[in-house]
Formats: structure tokens, sequence, C-alpha cells
């Protein structure tokens, strides 16, 4: 199935789309032909504990899973699987975090935290990496992102090539007709946040893009 | 580490009048050729009167520039030195019009911090409600503003 | 005339294409009354801002990006215009606003279109983005 791994809804303070309005377009989307099962909304520096986005997802038949998008000082980190233990150990408001304590703490709580947009100029894993960090927890990064600009992209897939990283896929969608632009594809079927952090830690998939996610044909 | 950020909290809360902006034909009708408007209510206040204005009429985003003649307070935030224009919302509510007084009510809604392409910035975040002459809401502005290291 | 019964999820609106010159922001500026020479107008103080030039202001940008909206829906149709500005726009490069309908619904007895609207540079970049609501005319 395809998810995407990466969104944000008007919870995050730069989004200016709602959750309906994403599933809306993804009706839109699979009229086109395209495939889209579900969507994870990550929202910049919290998690939201309290929405309830299962009678939304019923109505459209899209799942609608939530995790985290947090600021470290290492760039953004993506994080699936996310619970109070985790956020009673981790301050998700701190842009000034350790992402490798996090990478940690991640895993320790049955979660896991996966670099964003690692190419981005600037912010990227790359950039760390090329400084001399070391991120030893790092094994899957996120080598499609549909806000990536010119080279941003290439820049991941290096690395990816380079440190023997797993990619996934996300859109980074900010406004609703951006959702899906990259996707993930798994084998399985996913049903809830666990059972993408297993899938994640089962290394079974991989990132595409919206033209090539089609209902028709499953990739092999 | 986690960055404590200071900056005077005491203005929560507090509203900030200012005004009023007396609103021009020439006003309206400079800003509507400088962006090339061709809506001839904004620039013909025959046309404008024909559709039954009182004058010709602001396009949807003229208040932005009021709210930037609106002097808000300085909330003293300990960070950064330049600040950039984030981000603008506006809500029209109902038509500006030349000959109209306004009034503009401000206040501080929110401030963060996130880290970009550019480095750690620090968003500040003002509200503005303007008012004509009749009490009547006419739009709502919300701007942002990033600060960087 | 654009009737609320003929737009439909997914229907792009525009492209207007355009570009700011130095003389359109400067008299710009001067309808703002914003003093110059600024971080628009003047290459030194931009570059003094860590700018690779002079930008346009964004609420110019914004002023452009209604434009569309203007241009398809009618002058007094824009009941929301809601923009992040992503990248500083420069001046003589050509800009495209375009806009891609996302929602239709009534509400309070109106006809609302809503759509995400972007200005995007001739390199993809993303300048500024963000969405809009406009009111459209019933065909009844």
């Amino acid at each position: 199935m395809y998810l995407d791994l990466h969104s944000h809804s008007v919870s995050s303070d730069d989004s200016r789309a709602t959750v309906e309005q994403y599933l809306k377009w993804i009706a839109v989307l699979r009229k086109r032909g395209h495939a889209v099962d579900g969507i994870v909304l990550t929202e910049h520096r919290k998690f939201d504990f309290d929405m309830d986005y299962s009678a939304l997802a019923a109505q459209y038949d899209v799942r609608v899973f939530k995790g985290s998008e947090l600021d470290t000082r290492y760039g953004h980190f993506l994080v699936y699987g996310v619970s109070r233990a985790l956020t009673d150990e981790i301050d998700f408001s701190d842009v000034r975090m350790d992402a490798r304590e996090l990478l940690i703490a991640a895993r320790h709580h049955g979660a896991i935290a996966v670099p964003a947009h690692p190419g981005r100029f600037g912010i990227g894993l790359t950039e760390y990496i090329q400084q001399g960090e070391v991120f030893k927890d790092v094994h899957i990064v996120e080598r499609l992102n549909g806000g990536s600009r010119a080279g941003e992209n290439e820049r991941a897939w290096d690395l990816c090539d380079s440190h023997g990283y797993l990619g996934i896929g996300g859109s980074d969608a900010h406004l609703t007709s951006h959702i899906a632009a990259c996707l993930t594809y798994f084998p399985q079927t996913i049903d809830n946040e666990q059972q993408l952090v297993e899938a994640l830690l089962s290394e079974r998939f991989r990132p595409v893009w919206l033209e090539e996610a089609r209902n028709e044909a499953a990739p092999a | 580490m986690v960055m404590e950020l200071e900056y005077n909290r005491s203005l929560y809360g507090i509203e900030h009048e200012a005004g009023p902006f007396e609103i021009s034909r020439e006003q309206i009708k400079g800003f509507s050729t400088g962006l090339g408007e061709t809506g001839r209510i904004y620039v013909d206040e025959v046309a404008a009167q024909d559709e039954g204005y009182r004058d010709v009429v602001a396009p949807p985003t003229f208040c932005t520039v009021l709210v930037n003649k609106v002097k808000l307070p300085d909330i003293n935030l300990q960070f950064g030195r330049t600040s950039m224009h984030a981000g603008q919302r506006v809500q029209y509510r109902a038509p500006i019009v030349a000959g109209d007084s306004l009034t503009a009510s401000s206040h501080l809604k929110d401030v963060y911090a996130k880290t970009g392409r550019s480095g750690t910035m620090v968003f500040v975040v003002w509200e503005t409600t303007f008012r004509n002459q009749d009490g009547t809401v006419v739009a709502d502005v919300q701007e942002s503003f990033a600060r960087r290291e | 005339m654009v009737y609320f019964e003929d737009v439909d999820l997914g229907d792009e609106i525009g492209p207007l294409e355009t570009e700011a010159t130095d003389d359109g922001v400067v008299s710009f500026c001067t309808v703002w009354q914003s003093q110059m020479p600024n971080r628009f107008t003047d290459r030194e103080i931009a570059e003094q801002s860590r700018l690779p030039g002079p930008i346009v202001p964004g609420i110019m940008s914004m002023g452009i990006m209604a434009r569309l909206l203007t241009d398809w829906a009618g002058p007094a149709a824009v009941r929301d215009l809601d923009l992040v500005f992503r990248q500083p726009v420069p001046h003589h490069k050509p800009l495209r606003v375009s806009a891609t309908v996302t929602d239709t619904r009534q509400e309070d007895g109106e006809n609302l279109v809503e759509c995400d609207i972007l200005m995007t540079g001739a390199e993809g970049e993303r300048y500024v983005g963000g969405k809009a609501i406009v009111a459209l005319p019933s065909k009844s």
C-alpha cells in the first residue's frame, strides 16, 4: 500500500490545509487513477494526542495516522509511533534537542525517528555529516520529499547510496493539492501507527513519486 | 538545552489602537494601478457608483498597506537582528471605500521558535482588526515576522 | 463570468504571468509611503539584510496574487487570502501565479470556492504559497 509519510495540517503553524481537505483531495487523486491509501500527519514540534481523525478516515476511506516532525540541532526528524512515554522523556518543542538522544529515546519507547529531507540545504542531515557528525542510529532517511528545491532530493539519494540508508517518501504538504506528491510503498497492509513502525523496522518499503503510484498494478 | 525565548510577555491580551486612517481615492487608485488591477470599481468612481458603491472600492489586500503604518509596540525579543515578513493573511469582511475613516486594533498572537534552511528563527505573530467609521469590521489581518540569528 | 456550478475540485485558475520591475516596486513603495531607499529598492541595503538583491515587498506579492483571483472571479469576490512568504521574490524575474480549486461549499448563504494559490519562478522556485477563498454567484 501507498502511504504519504510526511504531511502538515492546520495544526502546524505554516500549513493551510485541513485534514478533511487532504482527504477530499485524495478522492480527486484516486479518480485520476492514483493509489493513495493513507497519510501520516507529522505536525511540527508537537504530537496531537487529543486529535481523533477516525471518523474522517472512515468517511473518506483513507488511513490517517499521527506522527510528528521535530526540529533538532541536526535538522528535522520525522517520528512515528509517538507515545506518552516518549513525550514525557523528550520535549517536542525544543528546537535545539540532540537528534541522537531522540533516535535512542524513540526506539526505547517503541517509536522510530527518521531524518526528514536530509538533502535540504542548510538544515539537512547531509550538512551535519559533512561537518563530521556521526549518527550511528540512523538507518532510514526521507529520500523523497515533496517540498525539496532543485538538487535536494538528489543529495538525499546520494546520502542513501554512500551510507547504505533505506529511503521513505513523503509530500511534506502544507497545501491541500500537494498531499501525496511523494509516497512510501509497503508490500503489506498497515492499519495503525504501531504497524507502521514495524513495517519500517522490517526494511521492506521504497519511496515513490505520485506518478508511480497507480491503482492497476502494484510494483514488483 | 531548551531554548528559552526572552520577550515582553505582558503584551499578550492588550489591544493597541491606531488610526484613524483616512482613505482617499488617490490611495486606492494608486494601489490598484500599482498592482495592475483592472477592475473598474477600483479605479473609476462612476463605475463604482453604478455598482452601488459610494466611491472607488479598495482591492482585497489594500489593508496590508495600512497595517504597515500601525506602529506596533516593541516586544523586546532577545533574539537575532534581521526581521523578515514571513506570512500574511487578509480576511476581507466588508468593502473599504474612498472617504472611509478606518481604525485599527492590534494584539500580539504568538511568539515561537523554529528551524529552517537559514537556521534558527523566531516567529512573531500579530493580529489587527480594521473597522470603518460606522464600527463595521472591514478586514482582519494577521502578520508574521521571522527574526533570524 | 464564472458561476459556482461551473467550478470543480482540481480546476486550475490562471496562470497569471508577470514580473516586478525596479520602477514597479518603487511606485508601489510610494503608494505605501514606505521610506526609501530600503531593501526593496536598494541593492546595498538588501545585501546588508543577507538578501541576494532588492526584493519584492511581501504585500506587493500578495497584491499580485490577489489579482489572479479578481481577474477570475470579479473585484468583489475575494474573502480570504492566507499566504506564507517562503523565499525572497526577486525583481526582473518571471513570476507565475496559479491556483488550484481544492474545495467548494455553501456557507452563510455564500457559494465559496477554496483554492491553493502559488507564486512560482521559472526554475520551480516556490516563492509564496497559501490558500484563498472566493465567493461566486450561482446560476439559480
